[in-house]
């Protein structure tokens, strides 16, 4: 049992890895419920995002020849969160207009994206557990071993972004007001619904980023529930956040540490890797039992709002 | 705006043109069909032949004879909507189209009998009717639901069966949507020569999908195999909806029935004794461990306010760990120490040892007909015991007690009486339907005793409704939130009996492929079933059958059988939105407005009459 200055090199790096996509989701779960829609749907629409990603890198691979094309990933990313924002369009649109409880709604959602995938990898590839693997994966940037995913960078540089639109723009106020207080947002003319659809789909939008970034980034082909709980992780913690930018990188950090751990103990003879697994699940029981006390939820979160 | 009878005009003219388009575009029977989904197509406009020819010896005349009749009544019905007091005609209209659906039956059925008689070997395979017959039957049925709801009162009718009409309605959407996805996915076999005829492919392949679906509606095998895969869904739909029932959202099921398998494994397994012991603790262990794996989220809430949504889910995820962990190896190093656990079974399979036979729960041939001799025993018990339940004018437990008497008595007297000696076939016996059915329906019982006839489950349904109100009403809330996590885990872990115990996957053991995301489904079935304890079961049973007719469509079509995963889902996102039907459907407030509108109307007609 000998932790060199090499596991923890490796165990910082993997942090970093492990908090990108609770990061970004954990982001987007913030603008949705700021605006007072809980989003649960986010672990399925990462799913969702990543099949996307690799589905369409791989196709337009095939139809194109392997050779190296340096824009297709980034078509790859781009196509995740447009679908990434449609399916939570679709949570909007039930849970919104036509006022449904928002966790079953978005229940529908996680459960859709643990059969749809199977019927589209049925459909290109002709089993139902994993896309072919593509070629053109994202690039990595930095210094040579030290080499991240732009999307890394993306994602904690979109922590101060948030902060500054959540904090500093009238768009932020509006977004705010909607969650704590629809009746009186309305009354001041703004329009409580399209906040709402904004907040909603900006989560989806970067909840598909986080499944690009597993599918194209991470690995490189989209595997049947590779999102394994990550989008209720970062729900949870976006609560222990404080639903605030900076609460939330820091909790996503914990997380990610968490899972990072475990990805390094494993194959050790410190602890068995079934149990390992389970660390981050773990943490997350713990925060939520230990944490909740003291925060507060946007007012409005989870109530329908009928005008 | 449309005055009631031109609306009433306007919709029959629109349905009667969806039909006649259906006639035009669809099949209407198909007699003979290939494996692979490739039929002879049979319409009043000619045969289409995707593949190979038509039997030799088969007549369709018998077409035009249901069609021309068919044909006048549309156009009789088309007319008779725009007279005035239509409503009252379309009664006989729509039973006339039922008749008229019944024709087309009878007739294909004598034509391929005819065919049939002639030869040795059937010659004719999969023979169906086509979409064409279909909407023949439907219309008329929209004929019967429109000449119901446009007479007097009847939209609030209607509205007071919203927990029928709601999820009813959105399983006809899903189902429309999940053959828009299977005409997008699946290339229909055979070549079209026309535009007409790339429709007509389509649209047998949709109807033969969903016709696969639901085949184990009408084939024993499958009948039984329903029920086995209804089995676990209604325990978990019971968990889920006693959840719903008391305002909390269990998601948990899956670990639940994880722990509950896990326990059910260790009596079964582990722990020597005789039959009437282990059996009932090996089952009572399932329930005590998942009602525990659930109470711990409902205490985590009530103690810290932790929300029950993302803890179920987390423990779902641990539940997962701890049970590979206990069956994948017998040995794990902790820091550097060596652990040696004695569960798995040895060999590369992760499994447990198997369950002695003394806790096993009997298979469905053993209870039906024990030693091949048809038995009464469980029939009359359960006749007698609803019998004594229902005709005993007494206190609740005097009926109770009545019923579990006359239950006991039948099963006795049933036990002595002889029966006639029965053998079931191989397709029937390998169903591996086992006594958790039983179980399962005890629960069903114990669900509607407990929420709707005892003041636990009174405070249970006024937490739900109004949590702030209950508390003040003197529910403690906290332990309330405890006691139903509890039970809903107890139920979800009921359903691991049926895995474990009663062997039904392939064996009596703990294996890796526990399909513990049934646990999900019952999300769906709690839903469909609107929280009820008959609905649950109603809807566990369609679930069972799309499950199984799933397998079907996976062999024949190919069609990946997730397909029925994403119908569940849609069913689900589609009732939670209400089914998108009018506000006053979802809204308790406004269907009571409707009521009031139309007894409203009916007093004042009252006063014009005289």
């Amino acid at each position: 049992m000998n932790l060199d200055t090499a596991f923890w090199i490796a165990l910082f790096f993997s942090t970093l890895r492990q908090t990108t996509p609770l990061l970004l989701t954990a982001l987007g779960g913030m603008f949705s419920e700021r605006s007072g829609v809980v989003n649960i749907a986010l672990e399925g629409i990462i799913l969702f995002g990543a099949l996307t990603a690799a589905v369409v890198v791989e196709r337009v691979e095939h139809l194109l020849g392997p050779g190296p094309h340096p824009w297709l990933p980034w078509l790859g990313v781009l196509s995740a969160m447009l679908v990434g924002g449609l399916v939570a369009w679709v949570h909007a649109v039930v849970s919104i207009k036509y006022r449904a409880d928002q966790i079953i709604s978005a229940t529908a959602i996680n459960l859709l994206a643990l059969g749809a995938p199977s019927l589209v990898l049925t459909y290109f590839y002709g089993n139902a557990t994993n896309s072919k693997e593509v070629a053109n994966r994202l690039p990595l940037w930095g210094p040579e071993g030290f080499a991240l995913s732009p999307l890394v960078y993306l994602a904690f540089l979109l922590v101060p972004v948030a902060w500054w639109v959540l904090f500093k723009t009238p768009l932020g106020l509006r977004l705010r007001a909607v969650g704590e207080h629809p009746e009186a947002a309305d009354t001041l003319g703004i329009n409580v619904y399209r906040m709402r659809y904004l907040g909603v789909v900006l989560s989806g939008i970067l909840a598909g980023l986080a499944g690009a970034y597993l599918a194209i980034g991470f690995l490189n082909q989209f595997v049947r529930g590779m999102s394994a709980g990550m989008g209720f992780i970062s729900l949870a913690a976006m609560i222990f956040g404080k639903w605030h930018p900076l609460g939330i990188l820091f909790s996503t950090l914990l997380f990610g540490f968490a899972s990072a751990l475990a990805i390094q103990l494993q194959g050790t003879e410190i602890l068995p890797a079934v149990l390992v697994q389970a660390f981050p699940y773990v943490v997350t029981v713990l925060v939520l039992a230990g944490f909740m006390g003291k925060s507060r939820p946007p007012a409005a979160v989870g109530k329908p709002y009928e005008k | 705006m449309l005055t009631d009878e031109r609306r009433l005009g306007v919709l029959v003219a629109l349905g009667g043109g969806v039909v006649l388009l259906l006639w035009y575009l669809a099949p209407w029977a198909v007699p003979h069909r290939l494996f692979g989904g490739e039929g002879v197509l049979l319409s009043p406009f000619g045969h289409h032949l995707p593949q190979g020819t038509l039997p030799p010896g088969y007549r369709d005349g018998w077409l035009l004879w249901a069609f021309y009749p068919s044909l006048a009544w549309l156009a009789l019905t088309l007319v008779l909507a725009w007279t005035p007091k239509a409503s009252r005609k379309l009664y006989p209209m729509g039973a006339l189209g039922l008749g008229l659906f019944l024709l087309t039956y009878l007739l294909f059925q004598a034509s391929v009998a005819q065919v049939m008689a002639g030869a040795e070997r059937p010659i004719l395979r999969r023979y169906s009717l086509g979409l064409g017959s279909y909407a023949t039957l439907a219309f008329s049925l929209y004929l019967l639901l429109l000449a119901r709801l446009f007479s007097p009162g009847g939209l609030a009718f209607l509205v007071r069966r919203r927990g029928v009409v709601v999820p009813l309605f959105s399983l006809l959407l899903a189902s429309l949507l999940g053959g828009v996805i299977v005409a997008v996915m699946k290339r229909a076999p055979g070549e079209a020569q026309s535009l007409r005829e790339a429709w007509m492919l389509k649209l047998d392949l949709i109807t033969y999908t969903y016709q696969l679906l639901y085949s184990p509606l009408v084939n024993p095998s499958g009948f039984l195999q329903s029920l086995l895969l209804a089995t676990p869904l209604i325990f978990t739909g019971l968990a889920v909806a006693l959840g719903f029932r008391g305002g909390l959202f269990n998601i948990g099921a899956p670990g639940q029935l994880i722990l509950g398998a896990i326990a059910a494994m260790l009596v079964g397994v582990y722990l020597p004794g005789p039959r009437w012991l282990v059996l009932p603790l090996a089952i009572l262990a399932a329930a005590l461990a998942g009602g525990l794996w659930g109470a711990l989220p409902g205490w985590l809430k009530a103690r810290f306010g932790a929300h029950e949504v993302i803890n179920t889910i987390m423990l779902n995820y641990i539940a997962a760990s701890l049970f590979l962990f206990l069956i994948s190896a017998n040995e794990y190093k902790f820091f550097g120490r060596t652990l040696y656990l004695p569960f798995k079974y040895p060999g590369y399979e992760a499994r447990s040892y198997e369950i002695r036979p003394e806790a096993r729960i009997p298979h469905w041939t053993e209870l039906v007909a024990p030693g091949g001799e048809l038995s009464f025993a469980l029939p009359l018990a359960l006749l007698l015991g609803l019998g004594g339940y229902f005709l005993t004018r007494k206190s609740l437990g005097h009926r109770v007690l009545m019923g579990l008497l006359a239950g006991t008595g039948g099963y006795l007297v049933g036990g002595l009486l002889p029966g006639p000696t029965v053998s079931f076939g191989p397709d029937l016996t390998s169903v591996r339907l086992n006594g958790a059915f039983l179980l399962a329906l005890l629960a069903l019982l114990f669900f509607h005793f407990y929420v709707f006839r005892t003041v636990g489950g009174y405070e249970l349904r006024a937490m739900g409704l109004a949590p702030k109100a209950a508390e003040y009403g003197g529910v403690l809330s906290g332990r309330k939130v405890v006691l139903i996590m509890f039970l809903a885990g107890a139920l979800a872990g009921l359903a691991a009996t049926h895995y474990v115990l009663g062997g039904g996957v392939d064996e009596y053991r703990l294996k890796q492929s526990l399909p513990y995301s049934v646990g999900f489904d019952g999300i769906a079935v709690a839903l469909m079933g609107q929280n009820t304890p008959l609905g649950v079961g109603l809807a566990a049973w369609l679930f069972g059958i799309l499950l199984t007719g799933g397998l079907q469509v996976n062999l024949q079509l190919g069609i990946s059988r997730e397909l029925v995963a994403v119908l569940q889902a849609l069913i689900v996102l589609f009732i939670a939105a209400g089914g998108f039907l009018p506000r006053y459907f979802t809204d308790p407030l406004r269907a009571a407005e409707v009521e009031l509108r139309e007894e409203a109307k009916k007093r004042e007609e009252a006063k014009e009459a005289p």
